[in-house]
């Protein structure tokens, strides 16, 4: 193996460095190139690998993610307007990343002997810019010389493919596309937190992290706004009328051919008209479709799924494989893509899966036939859509990684299967003057369906044996009233991929951003349910500063960073727009600072108030059962807000753990259950000591 | 002066979002009573009010319409 183009310069003296993003990618890669031998060795607490390689001494190092990260120089974190920012050291920045000190420093000693160097991290922006600054900051200016490695996966051959087609400079534009991204996104971040923390802080009131990104403001403006339709939501009534049928002894159940039906007088004279008649099959067709295989994922997709089928959340499914990654298990998670390209070799793949238990049969199922995988739109030049390698587990794989392991290589097998085939089938009856509707679907042919397993979403419906003129009994017919659904809140999912339809963040940030919403309060539970602060937040930000939550101006932005990736725009006129803006939209938070803290403030004191509410209380009816804290004892109890007027209804709670409100009331005795957030597993809890159920489970 | 409502600063009785709340509840009452063939506004507000789709505010303002 050597390093690099035979047409690049060999070193003359010194050794290759190579940098990895992370430790686990270094150990890799250096087994990789080694064939096995390199050592490892501790030089002040980190994990440098040595060997040699055709007469070429090696050594691969290895940053933690960002060792640097940008700040401003002002001590005061009031300070703001902030525009005079540059990259430091992280341990300088973030108080706990202390190991991003040592890792520089011993990045350094080994730069001063090295004659030739290669940037392996992650292919992708962020890698980009990690071993940019690396290069440039530990390495005394050695970004421009560096060698690239590009790799999708961290198997040997892909590994050793990737360092003997190194080339010099290869991902310049993403490196100067994420370190513009994190420069726009620092001056929009410190400016806009400051700008909101500091006005709270100017009334002298309560202290809070409040926040305002780049992409997270118009986020949180996309929940405001569903949160705000969903608390104004008045549901309209309609009537559902059904009937059930019988011929031969076989009852079926077919929906009347308007699915709302209103006013109610209309519902009734329907079922009126049918009862005691005949029913007619008047039309019964019969289809084939064909159920394509689904794409192969792309770190949206896999999220998705992973929400939909698994119930991880888009950061956690990202953050498990990304370790499964590391592992060699699977292709380079975070990637645009939904083709697999032929060169990733798909029967190696599957042949490697055989050797698993689980999948073998599937594998060679797929073996014994052409090999060609269904295929998204979408498109990204640095990395194939999510793959297994094909390697098998080495060490212990724990349930979680089980569960996303699984549902890629299942997806993977899907993608090369055949095209189900179902057939559907829809009568029409005719019952005195009306009609109604009878559908069944069955699948004839599971194709890929087989090999995706439980995670195939297709559901058969059964088939009514139906044909046209049969006649049928009316045994019975139903009014239904029904209300309108309110409109859907979002979840994590869905949040997702309205992020990506409105095309702002990156496939990266944006599952990051989601939970950073969660972390600063502005929602809660899973169905991302805005809070008084949240909404708080975006009433004052679209009063003062309106452009900041809109998604235009995000949009635009992200559309230049692209623009600069491809060097049409320079990284220094983006910064410089950017600063405009913000300046721009500085100038109504400032002129409003005691306005905008108040408000704000009103937020925090109703969010905090909300999460002490538990919910009515059963006793009094009128008040509200609230957490409340003994200033005597310190010690937290469940009071009615009631208790002036007379009402001593009264728990206690539990004094470990974090406790939240769930708004559900126990069906034995009306109080509230709460979660109780302690131990290993958090707890339902009645807060009614003397409810019946607890009685029922001491007997039992 | 507040929200009757909520604490939220305003200009008049209700809030933006209270005020948003209450033109549907009002506008809801005529498409209620045609729905129904005809419903007293107490009757609609009872209901509107223990609805599970009502939103949290649209509930706060029936609550609010039924002790006027």
């Amino acid at each position: 193996m050597t390093l690099g183009s035979s047409s690049l310069a060999p070193a003359t003296s010194g050794y290759t460095l190579i940098i990895c993003e992370k430790p686990d990618a270094a150990r890799r890669i250096a087994e990789a190139l080694s064939g096995g031998s390199a050592q490892g060795s501790t030089v002040d607490g980190v994990t440098v690998f040595r060997f040699t390689s055709q007469e070429e001494d090696v050594v691969v190092c290895s940053a933690q993610g960002h060792v640097y990260a940008i700040s401003d120089p002002f001590e005061d974190r009031a300070v703001y307007p902030v525009f005079d920012v540059e990259w430091y050291p992280s341990n300088l920045v973030e108080e706990r990343n202390n190991s991003a000190a040592r890792r520089i420093g011993v990045i350094r000693k080994l730069a001063d002997g090295a004659a030739k160097f290669v940037n392996a991290c992650d292919f992708d922006v962020e890698g980009e810019t990690i071993g940019f600054n690396v290069l440039r900051y530990a390495c005394g200016g050695k970004e421009m010389e560096a060698l690239r490695a590009e790799f999708s996966t961290l198997t040997r051959n892909d590994v050793v493919a990737a360092f003997e087609q190194a080339k010099p400079q290869a991902g310049q534009g993403l490196a100067r596309a994420g370190r513009a991204r994190h420069l726009v996104d620092f001056v929009w971040g410190i400016n806009f937190s400051r700008a909101l923390s500091q006005s709270v802080l100017n009334l002298g009131q309560r202290h809070g992290t409040i926040s305002m990104g780049r992409v997270q403001g118009p986020t949180l403006a996309f929940l405001v706004g569903r949160e705000i339709e969903i608390r104004e939501f008045v549901p309209l009534p309609f009537w559902k009328v059904s009937g059930t049928f019988e011929r031969d002894g076989t009852h079926f159940t077919a929906g009347y051919s308007k699915e709302r039906v209103k006013p109610k007088t209309t519902a009734e004279k329907v079922r009126d008209d049918c009862v005691g008649k005949e029913g007619v099959a008047t039309s019964v067709v019969r289809s084939l479709v064909q159920v394509p295989p689904p794409p192969p994922f792309s770190t949206g997709d896999l999220q998705r799924e992973g929400y939909r089928s698994l119930g991880f959340s888009p950061s956690r499914t990202l953050q498990i494989a990304e370790r499964l990654y590391l592992k060699a298990l699977i292709s380079y998670p975070r990637t645009g893509s939904q083709l697999l390209p032929p060169s990733i070799n798909y029967r190696a793949i599957l042949e490697g899966l055989q050797r698993l238990d689980r999948y073998s049969k599937a594998a060679r199922n797929l073996l014994g036939g052409a090999l060609s995988p269904a295929k998204g739109t979408k498109l990204d030049p640095a990395h194939p859509a999510i793959h297994p390698t094909g390697e098998v587990p080495r060490g212990h794989l724990n349930p979680p990684e089980t569960a996303v392991f699984d549902l890629i290589v299942r997806r993977f097998f899907a993608a090369f299967g055949p095209p189900a085939r179902r057939e559907l089938v829809t009568v029409r009856l005719s019952v005195g003057g009306h009609e109604f509707v009878l559908s069944g679907g069955m699948t004839l042919y599971q194709g890929w369906i087989d090999s995706y397993g439980r995670y195939a979403s297709v559901k058969d419906m059964g088939m009514p044996n139906v044909a046209e003129g049969d006649r049928f009994r009316v045994v019975r017919l139903d009014v239904e009233e029904k209300f309108e659904q309110g409109p859907s809140r979002y979840n994590q999912s869905s949040l997702l991929e309205k992020m990506e339809r409105e095309n702002i963040g990156t496939k990266t940030t944006r599952s990051e951003i989601i939970s950073t919403l969660v972390k600063r309060g502005y929602v809660e539970g899973s169905s991302m349910r805005v809070t008084d602060l949240g909404l708080a937040v975006i009433e004052t930000m679209e009063k003062y500063a309106p452009a900041i939550v809109t998604t235009k101006l995000t949009r635009e932005i992200e559309e230049r960073l692209e623009e600069v990736e491809d060097e049409a725009w320079r990284d220094a006129e983006l910064v410089r727009e950017t600063v405009r803006s913000v300046a721009n939209q500085l100038v109504g938070l400032n002129a409003n600072e005691d306005e905008v803290g108040r408000e704000i403030d009103a937020g925090l004191i109703a969010a905090d108030t909300a999460s002490r509410v538990l919910g009515s209380c059963p006793a009094c009816k009128s008040g509200q059962l609230r957490m409340i804290r003994s200033k005597k004892t310190k010690k937290r109890f469940v009071g009615c807000s009631n208790y002036s007027r007379g009402c001593r209804a009264s728990a206690p709670l539990p004094q470990r753990g974090i406790i939240r409100t769930t708004s559900k009331v126990c069906s034995h005795c009306s109080w509230p259950i709460v979660y109780v957030m302690g131990g290993r597993t958090p707890w339902r809890l009645c807060v009614n000591p003397k409810c019946s159920a607890k009685d029922e489970r001491i007997k039992t | 002066m507040k929200c009757m409502l909520c604490d939220r600063e305003t200009v008049s009785e209700l809030c933006a979002y209270h005020e948003g709340a209450k033109r549907k509840v009002e506008t809801g009452y005529r498409l209620w009573a045609e729905a129904y063939g005809g419903m007293k506004w107490k009757d609609y507000l009872d209901k509107v009010k223990r609805n599970e789709q009502t939103g949290r505010w649209a509930k706060e303002i029936a609550e609010m319409l039924e002790g006027l």
